[in-house]
């Protein structure tokens, strides 16, 4: 295998609380594979790029590449990792838009110290490869955007890397230009690269060899009430866990907290019998974004987003997402008072 | 990565354009306040070196002769030319005083002995022999054989000299001894100073010997406010390009953070992100001074008092207009480095 991931977690700190949108993802790609991480904004897979890209390092797990362990890496070591092994084709092309098509490409090898005089036939050379040979002195502006995607694909493998990143390659593109960079990138995983395509647009399913879901879906299915009787410390769900339920108070007390860049627990909200709580994330796909745990010996119940809506007498879903005060419609069930009694 | 830099420069050109007028105009104004300055030195240096004494012999006590006035009487001159040492000696008398024909301007007045020491420099005409004569500065714009009127006196000229000024570029006029004493004294036998040639070893009681260089920096001295004024406006000009260099580094720098994260994520080092916004500072600085050296050329005729710039101001300002480029940029830089290449992956 060319490229593995093993058990990798990835964090970083945000607006002072910790993110985890990648928690213990293993994979393993050979060359000539073209593998694509599914899933919407937010899921990880830019985050995941930054780790393959040698740019953000994971809490744990690890990333090798052929016989480099990317995490590892540092210094020099690290430049001539990204410079040599790793092309990337950034979301928006990032083109510099200064510069001419033919002076995009040619910046990855003057970086590296490439004389101009080599540089420049081969700037030529993958121009003319993703057919842009009657374009090469034009500046990004007075490209279409189809274009610049080209340019930025032939920018990323100005040094013939084996692992190529491509971050949203179709977002900004009609259907017609996203044609041919489609047909481009799977030419390009055939002649023997890693290529890695990050989307959210579920038509380039047919493009994979391996698809991989960042945001594992769950699905909106009929379950019956989770009833949970919990003792003081117990965890309902976890900050980064999918989301499947709304849960409702009947007695005992939950906190929910979030954790912080430091490592301490924040605790964010304290909700008594009668309150409800984890309704966006179900709701929009998201992840927890809190942790929910018992305060005291708690009762509480688990609904789908359907019967909790049923449960409270159907509020719409905009009092839901804006928090509005709903009265529950039914007691707890008796088997759970008294489980909660006897507490 | 210097490609780069300079596309960069080229594309955002207007934008150079406009700093680079306004940069090169600050540091024109530093040559002509440099130029000021020189000239305020310069003209000292001229008039002491046009009497050409190699002592100048005043009261004991009196700071110089051009600032003090104190006298000492005429018959001082020959008992200084009788002292050992000295080959001649001639008495001056230096004031100054106001010209009201052909028109009203503030000038110098020297009263010198014909044929002794201290004969002005004459461009056109001959220097004067007999009282009602006056040899005039080319700044007053006299004609040789135009009468002036000056502290009273009818003079009628018969020469220029150029370049001949102090005090802020006053004009000067040279007249024999005896029209200065009726102007200075009401026609009393005084003089302001024996100016010698050869140095005396020995004078009279009464009388102090002043070095050329003494009466140049006695002469100075009402000067230092001005040229201290001049060196504190110049630092302020200084400061004024290094904003404005400062800021279109700056805001270069933010404007181009995406392209400086790509180039971090695609294994530029800091240095040459660092190198090419120097560059761009380099060049902003440079080509200012180059257009302010032509601008300086321009302004410096229109200016009523003279402006010398010499070559020595304009390489100082190339190499402190790199100076303050860069020292200007170092903000930029900073933001360049700081620039986590993670932002490349940010949509548009």
């Amino acid at each position: 295998m060319d490229l593995v991931i093993e058990d990798l977690t990835v964090e970083y700190a945000s607006g002072g609380y910790v993110v985890c949108p990648i928690e213990n993802l293993s994979l393993e790609v050979s060359s000539g594979e073209l593998v694509l991480l599914l899933g919407p904004s937010g899921c990880g897979k830019t985050t995941l790029f930054s780790v393959l890209a040698g740019i953000l390092q994971p809490a744990s797990g690890s990333v090798r590449f052929r016989d480099t362990v990317v995490n590892d890496l540092g210094g020099s070591a690290l430049t001539h990792y990204r410079r040599s092994t790793v092309g990337i084709v950034f979301q928006a092309f990032n083109l510099i838009p200064s510069l001419t098509a033919l002076e995009n490409v040619q910046v990855p090898l003057l970086a590296a110290k490439v004389p101009r005089r080599e540089a420049g036939p081969r700037a030529e050379t993958l121009l003319t490869q993703v057919g842009l040979a009657d374009r090469m002195a034009h500046r990004p502006g007075d490209l279409s955007g189809g274009q610049q995607q080209r340019v930025a694909i032939a920018r990323a493998l100005a040094h013939n890397p084996p692992l190529l990143l491509a971050d949203e390659p179709t977002a900004h593109l009609d259907y017609i230009q996203v044609e041919g960079i489609l047909r481009l990138l799977r030419e390009l995983a055939t002649s023997g690269r890693v290529v890695v395509v990050a989307t959210h647009d579920e038509r380039l399913l047919p493009l994979a060899d391996r698809i991989v879901e960042m945001s594992p879906r769950v699905a909106a299915r009929e379950r019956p009430p989770e009833h949970l009787v919990l003792s003081s410390g117990d965890i309902i769900f976890k900050q980064g866990d999918p989301g499947e339920r709304i849960y409702v108070v009947w007695n005992g007390e939950i906190e929910l907290l979030r954790r912080r860049e430091d490592g301490t627990n924040l605790v964010m909200e304290r909700l008594r019998s009668g309150r409800y709580f984890g309704e966006l994330s179900p709701i929009f796909g998201l992840p927890r974004s809190m942790t929910a745990r018992a305060a005291t010996n708690a009762v509480v119940t688990g609904y789908t987003v359907t019967d909790f809506r049923r449960q409270v007498g159907a509020p719409s879903m905009d009092d839901l997402i804006l928090g509005a005060d709903v009265r529950l419609q039914d007691e707890p069930p008796e088997a759970i008072e008294a489980m909660g009694d006897g507490h | 990565m210097w490609l780069i830099s300079l596309r960069d420069l080229q594309f955002r050109r207007r934008r150079f354009t406009i700093a680079v007028a306004a940069t090169a105009l600050t540091f024109a104004m530093t040559l002509l306040m440099a130029g000021f300055s020189a000239t305020l030195h310069s003209e000292i240096r001229r008039i002491v070196d046009v009497i050409g004494a190699d002592s100048w012999v005043v009261a004991e006590g009196t700071s110089g002769p051009f600032t003090a006035s104190t006298v000492v009487p005429a018959a001082t001159t020959d008992a200084v030319a009788a002292a050992p040492g000295v080959d001649r000696a001639s008495a001056l008398v230096l004031l100054h005083s106001a010209m009201s024909e052909p028109e009203d301007r503030d000038v110098n007045v020297i009263g010198y002995s014909s044929g002794g020491v201290g004969e002005p420099p004459v461009t056109e005409g001959r220097a004067p022999e007999e009282t009602g004569e006056a040899l005039v500065d080319t700044a007053l714009e006299v004609a040789v054989g135009d009468s002036i009127s000056v502290g009273g006196l009818q003079l009628r000229t018969v020469g220029t000299s150029d370049g001949i000024t102090y005090y802020f570029g006053t004009p000067t006029i040279f007249v024999p001894l005896e029209n200065a004493q009726a102007m200075a004294f009401s026609g009393q036998d005084l003089v302001t100073t024996v100016v010698t040639s050869g140095k005396p070893s020995t004078l009279p009681e009464g009388l102090e010997e002043l070095t050329p260089t003494q009466v140049r920096v006695d002469l100075e001295r009402p000067l230092a406010n001005g040229t201290k004024s001049i060196d504190l406006i110049s630092m302020l000009l200084w400061i004024t390009a290094a904003g404005i260099i400062g800021s279109i580094i700056y805001l270069s720098a933010l404007e181009r953070t995406r392209d400086f994260a790509v180039l971090k994520a695609t294994g530029a080092p800091n240095s040459a992100l660092m190198g090419g916004l120097a560059l761009q500072a380099i060049v902003l600085s440079i080509t200012s001074a180059a257009l302010a050296v032509v601008l300086a050329q321009l302004l410096a005729p229109l200016f009523p008092f003279g402006v010398e710039i010499y070559a020595r101001a304009y390489a100082v300002l190339f190499a402190i207009a790199i100076s303050v480029g860069l020292l200007a940029s170092v903000a930029g830089l900073r933001r360049a480095v700081r620039v986590d290449p993670a932002l490349a992956f940010g949509g548009p």
